[in-house]
């Protein structure tokens, strides 16, 4: 071989090269758009791909079209993970859920979008519209702040799912009566003012054995009063324990405080160790997997609908599965109310609840046009008609006049408590240590609710990890 | 073929088979890339630059006649692509602080072993961690071989449908974990799981709920291990039974030997190398065991392995250098036992 023909060969590996390099670029033209998106594989997600492909019009004339990528939940987040971090830069928005918002911002992935709201009225007037407690929530941090990241895609939060069956039943309204002395709520309105103690109460009322007579029937299995999350993956303890620390006065580790705030003294304080250890209390009435570590969300929906519990605390998220009559046997005996409250010294109820769902984001790789199309899409998404419609579908708005309309309670039998238990929504954290917080305190609860270690205990391992992990983070200073 | 052919071309001149001079131009355009262009731009030059390099190799050794190597050289180029250079590139991460979803990266050489080695909150976890994996090797290995060894002499004999129930036993092992990890959670579910069921109908009174407490919780995961891959040694052993020779049964039974020494003099030769490789393959394994873990249990009632750690600070919580870290302690102890247990077999094989 001559130097000539090598060189020939170098020259066309180049041209080679420069092609690869520069096909992607090339894609995009002027009047045809692609939005790459991940979202988890759900029903709020595939209505959204549905209406858009059905609906959407760009205002822009373009075309516009939107790739979703639908992916399990389970896997949801290390799916997206890994493609963040390999820096493929596939997608260019993304559901995320809101606690992930620190750790993909400092990681430079999740776009600050403060310059497209300033730069568009009409999407502005859509951000202002929001319920404050969902825009902070789903699109602020630090949390709280006023720099934003993100739109709802799918809001929601804890409710109360009941069996009507059960407790409307003559005879168990009777005996109930007779052994608290109060009346056992069946009616909407008795639900929605039901506290923890009544709760509990159902609870302990409704612990039958098989054979035991249950509204006016032999129980076919065993049966209990009351299910809640007490899981150890992902997140499924942490936010039933939140809402019960925060709702008796006590506090997590509090993001806005931040660098003042403390974690040693705030979340083993002596209110904190009382919440959690009334939620610890209540576990005694739940199914006996309560004791396993393994009754997370999917558990206690699928014991509910199995018809095994008379009350369950769930996300609003997971409740089309209970209405339809093919993954359901109580489909037609439900009943819905609000997450029970504290009932403070007024009589009033304390509801602070930790706030579910997720928003979607932009992408910091995106292109001018990609990110003007986005934003076309969003203000299309968060428009009245289509959040109504949504909503009718089976999704919730964050829209304070689609939410606030009479006919968004006509929807879904529990969207009547929608707009009541917005108020007193809080998120957890958004910084990027996120992940560490949430696995060694799930970690810690887990020991507390399989009865290995008191709820003091607990509080005060977890008070000692955040305070040396945010130290050195440097989000505490002394 | 000419004896020009043969010759090594000098060192400047500019040849495709002159690989001295290209491994040196390579290293000098890519250092000069990595110094001057954008980290994304100097990817693609060094990489251009390896593949010449290679080329030069391949084309040298084409010349001269080193067809050996040239055959073997995909499997090493493939072997190095996928194995070993993700290895040492790991290895080079775990002396620094590095998370895979920040953009700093800063060289603490040892800190990440000394943190997990002597820090008062890691180093217990770990500690904790690695007992609880030593205790599933254990359990779960010693099941494994004794099922998969009384199953492999049950096989080896002749009944009818033995080759129907053969491909039942294997079942098992080739379904997938994460079908094995939902039928077990049904199963040991204490409301819904037939497990539960039976023990009521039999004993009656409260629901059983196996996963309850460490000791459950351990049996659980053993038995759902060992239920998998028994087989497995079952199917090693197996074939070590079958490849016994019968004449040596036919000249022990004319010398009237007992059962037992028959299977020790003539049988367990036979199979004690099989053995070995599965406990060998078994060992190596169940000290990776995570998959079944975060199935059945999350890790709760105490039985976080060793693995299962490394997944969550690798992968969920983005510690990228400080799982490196963890993975090459975890790499030296399984290099250290290995050698041990292949130092005893040889010597064990010395011996006899």
């Amino acid at each position: 071989m001559t130097a000539m023909t090598k060189l020939k060969g170098l020259a066309s590996a180049a041209g080679l090269a420069a092609v690869l390099m520069t096909g992607g670029a090339t894609m995009a033209s002027a009047d045809e758009v692609t939005l790459t998106m991940a979202v988890p594989d759900w029903p709020p997600t595939r209505i959204m791909k549905k209406m858009f492909d059905e609906q959407y019009k760009p205002a822009s004339g373009n075309t516009v079209k939107l790739e979703v990528d639908f992916i399990p939940w389970p896997d949801f987040y290390t799916r997206v993970n890994a493609s963040l971090t390999s820096g493929e830069q596939k997608y260019n928005m993304a559901v995320s859920d809101s606690q992930w918002l620190g750790a993909f911002i400092e990681g430079g992935y999740y776009r600050k979008i403060n310059d497209l709201i300033d730069a568009d009225p009409e999407l502005k007037a859509a951000m202002d519209g929001m319920h404050p407690a969902i825009r902070n929530a789903y699109s602020t941090y630090p949390y709280t702040s006023d720099n934003f990241y993100g739109f709802p895609q799918f809001p929601d939060v804890l409710i109360n799912y009941v069996r009507k069956d059960i407790v409307c039943n003559e005879e168990e309204q009777k005996n109930f009566q007779a052994k608290y002395k109060q009346k056992l709520p069946c009616t909407n309105e008795e639900l929605d003012d039901m506290d923890w103690d009544t709760f509990e109460k159902v609870g302990q009322f409704f612990m039958r054995k098989k054979g035991e007579m249950l509204a006016g029937k032999p129980a076919d299995d065993d049966f209990y009063g009351i299910a809640y999350q007490a899981g150890k993956g992902y997140d499924f303890s942490t936010s039933q324990i939140h809402t019960m620390i925060w709702q008796t006065g006590g506090n997590i580790w509090d993001e806005t405080q931040v660098p003042k705030g403390h974690a040693e003294g705030v979340v083993n304080s002596e209110l904190s160790v009382k919440g959690f250890d009334h939620f610890l209390r209540l576990l005694q009435y739940m199914p006996p997997v309560a004791k396993t570590g393994t009754m997370d969300i999917f558990k206690t929906d699928e014991l509910f609908r199995e018809g095994k519990v008379a009350m369950n605390i769930e996300w609003i998220g997971l409740g089309e599965a209970s209405l339809d009559p093919k993954t359901s046997k109580v489909s037609d005996k439900l009943a819905f109310g609000l997450m029970p409250g504290l009932r403070g010294a007024d009589g009033k109820l304390v509801r602070w609840s930790q706030i579910g769902g997720q928003p979607f984001v932009l992408m910091t790789w995106n292109t001018d046009l990609q990110n003007k199309e986005a934003v076309g899409f969003v203000k299309w998404w968060l428009s009245p008609a289509i959040q109504n419609q949504y909503a009718a579908g089976g999704g919730q708005s964050a829209i304070k006049t689609v939410y606030s309309d009479p006919k968004y309670a006509t929807y879904r039998p529990w969207n009547r408590v929608w707009a009541p238990s917005l108020d007193w929504q809080k998120d957890m954290w958004h910084v990027p240590q996120f992940f560490e917080l949430l696995t060694q305190q799930q970690d810690q609860y887990d020991l507390a609710i399989t009865g290995k270690q008191d709820a003091k205990t607990t509080l005060d391992n977890i008070a000692k990890f955040q305070e040396n992990l945010l130290t050195e983070a440097g989000l505490i200073q002394k | 073929m000419s004896p020009v052919d043969e010759q090594q071309p000098q060192f400047g001149t500019l040849a495709p088979d002159n690989w001295k001079l290209a491994i040196v131009v390579g290293l000098a355009v890519s250092a000069l890339a990595i110094l001057s262009l954008p980290v994304k731009d100097s990817f693609w030059v060094t990489g251009a630059m390896v593949a010449m390099v290679a080329a030069a190799f391949v084309v040298n050794a084409y010349r001269r006649h080193y067809y050996g190597g040239l055959l073997v050289s995909p499997a090493i180029a493939v072997l190095f692509v996928m194995n070993i250079f993700p290895l040492l590139w790991s290895l080079g991460l775990s002396f620094f602080a590095y998370q895979s979803n920040q953009q700093n990266i800063r060289f603490i050489g040892l800190h990440n072993y000394e943190q997990l080695l002597t820090n008062d909150l890691k180093a217990p976890e770990l500690w904790g961690n690695l007992t609880n994996t030593a205790m599933f090797v254990v359990l779960t290995v010693t099941a494994q071989m004794i099922v998969g060894f009384l199953l492999a002499v049950l096989f080896a004999k002749q009944f009818p449908l033995r080759r129907y129930l053969l491909i039942l036993v294997l079942t098992p092992m080739m379904l997938s974990v994460v079908a094995v990890g939902v039928f077990f959670s049904y199963y040991y579910d204490p409301t819904f799981g037939l497990l539960s069921q039976a023990i009521k109908a039999w004993a009656g009174g409260e629901q059983f709920i196996l996963m309850s407490n460490k000791a459950g919780a351990v049996a659980g995961i053993v038995f759902a291990d060992a239920w998998m891959w028994s087989p497995f040694v079952m199917l090693l052993v197996l074939a070590g039974l079958v490849s016994v020779p019968k004449y040596l049964y036919e000249a022990a039974a004319i010398d009237r030997v007992s059962s037992w020494r028959r299977f020790w003099s003539i049988t367990f030769p036979y199979i004690r190398g099989l053995l070995m490789l599965a406990l060998l393959f078994r060992t190596i394994e169940a000290f990776k065991l995570a998959d079944l873990v975060i199935l059945l249990t999350k890790g709760a009632n105490d039985t976080m392995t060793i693995s299962y750690h490394v997944i969550r600070i690798a992968n969920e919580q983005n510690k990228t250098s400080e799982g490196a870290a963890l993975s090459y302690l975890l790499l030296f102890v399984v290099i250290v036992l290995t050698n041990l247990y292949l130092y005893i077999a040889n010597r064990r094989a010395r011996g006899n």
